[in-house]
This record gives structure tokens, sequence and C-alpha cells, in this order.
């Protein structure tokens, strides 16, 4: 039925050209009626306060009245650059980064190379290990809290004594809670990670694994030579995603450590929020905000050129 | 129906006795694996059936000797779940419905009303997705507080208006239906408010459901923006940011606070493996057809 008025519709559109510079301004106020409610939430809840955080850094912030904060030009930069926090913090990120590779960054290729390889149960791993990145990760720290306990109920510290080890503060000493604060996270965030990883490898063409198999390669350089070159791409994309997340750890430090022992696990966010929140100094938390920005934007413009080279 | 299906050992080669070893060894690992991930849930659990004293005894003692179910009425009456889960659903569902309504109609018109610098809206919705929002929480925080946002589910439902890897998503959706279909309702007198509740909303259905699963999902993980917003309003706040206010203030016994995190725990994980069995179901659809 919409056959004989459908075709008419094309022969009057190839006249279209000779009118491109109309403009339908009706067509275009429904068009951007249909953008209005967008319009306004991003302009109300993400560019206006993107930019805001750069006014800010250069003011003596009033929360509630904009016209009664004051020009201070430089000094929330020169109060950042000068509290010893903000050594310690970023600091602690990179030592959380590069810890984060060597404990957290190869488990979900490994696994998901493993469960590749697996003929039945595949999506009983997939559930299991992916459960954890579903919970609010608030409610998974402090059952963590829990198991990292020093109080005689603690499971970790039950479970190393019983080994034959000592009891210790899985939380409270410096040179353990970078790698335990890692363990949450890995935990919570391995089984998503993995199953990028397992997309990735259902697209690796089977034929490459019987071929090399005809050429009499072993299982192992099978591994080596197809299946790692095949996931490089993904990985170092996930490497940037990985650091990305890494810069932004704040709950951790927030619900077990309070930043501490000492500065230990002091980071960016969580000294932006404690200079925010806690001490209402707005002003100084928007300078440590537009160096945070300018970090995060320049890692997502990594993710970016790294993402359009691998699709290439 | 993910099975035989070779990956870098054959299924010949997985019959040989070496095979056999390999293949049973891999197995037992990923098994290890799966008990470690479940350990922490298994832990909440049985912590909550413990009593005081064995929650704080010094040996390894996994299940405790009668289970005490009423630690569970305790905890659900202690930090009142029931509350709690209503507020965290109410605050979702509102967020949801705002972010699904106003993406899509952004992504709609972006993509079949050709509005004048379309390119130029989409390039300045997804830059929002290179700097991520805790960044920039402290201006935005200063914004709703001046708005006076604070303190109620408004100034939250309306900020999850803004998600610019759903309109994205939408967008390339919308630009893969078959235009024809547009032209021909527009032939026949549709404008396009009906031929968005006529024809994009029923054809976008599916994708709706796997993006309100996935939204579902995440704000009910939120944490620092409702905590910041609800701070004034205790009364309001959804479950993660009350089990944290509760945690900070007051001393509970550590089995009452196991039993309230494992019922806090259980809905997202219930719905995380229904929609499991929900996509398997697709996928193997799937793979009848093809």
């Amino acid at each position: 039925m919409m056959a004989l008025p459908l075709r008419k519709e094309r022969a009057d559109a190839s006249d279209i050209p000779h009118h491109r510079n109309r403009i339908n301004w009706r067509e275009q106020f429904v068009a951007y009626l249909f953008l209005l409610p967008a319009l306004a939430a991003f302009a109300v809840f993400a560019w206006w306060p993107i930019l805001n955080s750069i006014v800010m850094s250069f003011q003596q912030v009033d929360l509630m009245d904009a016209g009664a904060s004051v020009w201070v030009g430089f000094r929330n930069y020169e109060r950042m650059f000068a509290d010893p926090t903000f050594a310690a913090s970023w600091r602690n990120s990179f030592e959380f980064a590069g810890l984060s590779i060597l404990i957290g960054f190869f488990i979900p290729v490994l696994v998901a190379v493993l469960v590749n390889e697996m003929r039945a149960a595949k999506s009983f791993f997939r559930i299991v290990y992916f459960l954890p990145s579903v919970i609010p990760p608030l409610i998974g720290i402090l059952v963590w809290q829990l198991i990292y306990s020093p109080q005689p109920g603690g499971l970790l510290n039950q479970v190393v004594i019983g080994l034959g080890g000592t009891r210790a503060g899985w939380l409270q000493d410096a040179a353990l809670v970078k790698p335990s604060i890692l363990v949450i996270m890995t935990w919570g965030g391995f089984g998503a990670t993995m199953l990028i990883y397992l997309a990735a490898l259902q697209d690796l063409p089977i034929e490459l694994y019987e071929a090399a198999e005809i050429d009499g390669a072993h299982p192992w350089d099978r591994v080596r030579f197809i299946t790692m070159p095949y996931l490089r791409p993904t990985m170092l994309v996930l490497l940037i995603v990985q650091i990305l997340g890494i810069v932004q750890i704040f709950m951790e430090p927030l619900v077990l450590t309070e930043g501490g022992p000492g500065q230990a696990t002091m980071t960016p966010v969580f000294t932006l929020y404690r200079k925010g929140f806690l001490n209402g100094d707005y002003g100084l938390a928007a300078a440590w905000s537009v160096l945070l920005m300018i970090v995060l934007g320049a890692l997502s413009l990594v993710y970016l050129r790294v993402t359009r080279a691998v699709q290439q | 129906m993910d099975s035989s299906v070779r990956a870098v050992l054959s299924d010949l080669e997985v019959r040989t006795p070496r095979g056999r070893l390999t293949y049973a060894l891999i197995t037992l690992a990923l098994l290890l694996l799966a008990l470690v991930v479940v350990v922490p849930f298994i832990y909440a659990f049985t912590s909550g059936l413990k009593t005081s004293r064995e929650v704080f005894s010094t040996t390894f003692q996994l299940f405790p000797t009668v289970a005490n179910w009423d630690n569970y009425g305790q905890a659900w009456a202690y930090f009142n779940l029931p509350r709690l889960f209503l507020n965290t659903t109410f605050m979702v569902t509102g967020g949801l419905f705002v972010q699904l309504s106003v993406s899509m109609l952004a992504a709609y018109s972006l993509s079949k009303l050709k509005p004048i610098g379309g390119r130029f809206l989409l390039i300045g919705f997804l830059t929002t997705l290179m700097i991520p929002g805790i960044a920039y929480i402290i201006p935005l925080y200063v914004t709703a507080a001046r708005l006076g946002l604070l303190g109620s589910y408004w100034g939250l439902w309306l900020s999850y208006g803004v998600n610019a890897f759903m309109i994205f998503i939408l967008k390339n959706f919308f630009d893969g239906l078959p235009p024809e279909i547009f032209d021909s309702a527009r032939v026949d007198g549709a404008s396009a408010l009906q031929i968005f509740s006529h024809i994009v909303l029923p054809l976008s259905l599916p994708i709706l459901i796997v993006l309100s699963i996935l939204t579902f999902v995440n704000l009910w993980k939120d944490f620092l923006w409702p905590y910041l917003m609800l701070l004034g309003n205790p009364e309001l706040q959804p479950i993660s940011v009350a089990l944290f206010v509760v945690e900070q203030r007051s001393a509970t016994p550590p089995n009452i606070q196991m039993a309230g995190y494992f019922m806090a725990m259980l809905p997202p994980l219930i719905i995380a493996i229904v929609m499991q069995r929900y996509m398997q179901r697709g996928l193997s659809l799937g793979a009848v057809k093809g």
C-alpha cells in the first residue's frame, strides 16, 4: 500500500539538491525540541561544572553564593603544589598503577585463555567470575574490611595463622596496604575484563590453530605465537582503561584506610574529596579537579588514539 | 551449547592421556579460582549466621556450629533494609527513566531530524566521556547546591540524564534503521513525535532492554554522588550510602554487619544470574538460526 507514494517521494527527493540551502525552520525547531532535554542536562550537569572548575580554581569559593566568591589568582595552585599530600597522592597513584600491572593486569588474560579452552561449563565460569562486578563496590569493600580485619575474627589472618604464618595488618602495614587494596579491586573487576578478552578470543579464526597443529607446533607455542599476539591490541587498550581506573581510586581509602597508614593510600580523588567536602575549601579542591581533568583527559586521548590504531 | 569448539588444543589432543591431564589441571585451576572469587560472599553469609563469640574466634571456622538465622532478622531491622531497598529502587528507576528518555530523544533527533550543527553537538556530548565525572564532582556539587537540588531525588534524577555513551549507542542504532520506514511514515503525514512513539520506540525495544539492564546495575552501584546529594536527608539514602553511613557512625557487631551486607548483595547478584541465563538463551537461539 505504501509502495506507490514511497516511489513518488523518492522522485521528489531527487529535486532536493537544488534547494539545499533552504532551511526548513519548522523542522529545525522540532529537531531542537527533541534535543532540548539533553542540552539542558549536559549544560547544567556536565559542561558548566567542567568550565566552572577552572573558574573556581582561581577563587575562594562561597558554596551557596557565586557572587560572594573572591578572586585569588594562582593562590589555590600554589597551595596545591606546596602541600606535601600533593606529591604523596600522585606518587601513590604511580605506585598503584605499577603494582596493579603486576597484580591485576595479566589475570584476566590468563583466565580468558583458560576458560576459552573449556569444552563445557564455560558459561558457569563466566557467571561466577563476573559476580563481584555487579554488586555495589562499596558493599564489597565493607565485606573485605572484615576479611582483612586485624581483630581475631579476620578471615585472612585466620587462614595465614592456620597455615603457620603470623598475623599481619593487611590495611595497617604500609608495605601491605597497596597490594591489599589492589586485591579487592582485582576481585571486583577481573571478571568483566575477562569477558572482553573472551569476546576477542571468539573472533580468533580457529584455522590458525589447526594450521599450527599440522605444522607440529606445541600447544604452548600456539599460545605464544597465535593467542598472545592476537590479544595484544586488546591488552594495550585495557591497560589504559586500567590506569584510568587506578587514577580514580577513592572508595577504598575512604572506607578502609582514610589515606593511611601515614599517607600510603592518599590518592588524588580522595585528597580532592577531603579538601572540598571535609574542609569546605572548594577553590583548592577545584585546582585539584583541574589537574585531575587534565591527567584523565590526556589518558582518554591516548585511549582514543590506541583504539583507533587497533581498529585499523 | 558453547562446548565442542576447539581452541588452542584440538578435540583429538584433549582425548590423549596428556591432553586429559592438561584439561583436568585447567579445570581444577579454574574451579579453585571460582572458589576464591565466591569466598567473600560465602564468608559474609556464614559470618552472618555466627554467634557474637564465634565471629571473634581466632581459629579458622567457616561455618558456625549452629546457624543463628536470628541475626538475619536483626540485621534486616537494624539497617532498615526494606526501606533501603525501596530507596535504591526509587532512585534507580527514576534515574533510568530520565536517562533513557533524554538519550532517546536526543539520539533520535541527531540521527533522523538533521538539526543544524548536529555533528558539533554530538562531539560536545561525547567530550564528556573523556573526563570521568569524579574529576569534576566538586563544581558539580557546587552547581547542585546553588540550584537548591541537594537533599532530594530530583537533583539525582536530573543529573542522571547525562549519559553520552547511551546517546552514542542509540544514535548508531537509529542510523541503522532502514530509511524507507521513516520516508513512508512522513509521506503518510506522521509528525516527528508520532514517528518517534509509533515506529522508533517499538523498533528499539530490544536495545532498550539491554541498555536498561546495564544502566540499572550501574546506577544501583553508584555511591559518591548520591552520598553527597543526600548527605542532609538520611531517610532517602540508597543502600550503599546508608550502609557506609551506619558503618562510620556506630560499632555494629560483625555478625550483624555481615548478615546485612549479604542481604544487600543479593538483589544485584540475582539480577546478574537471571539476566545471564536470559542472555545465554538469546545466544543459543542465534546459534540455532545460524
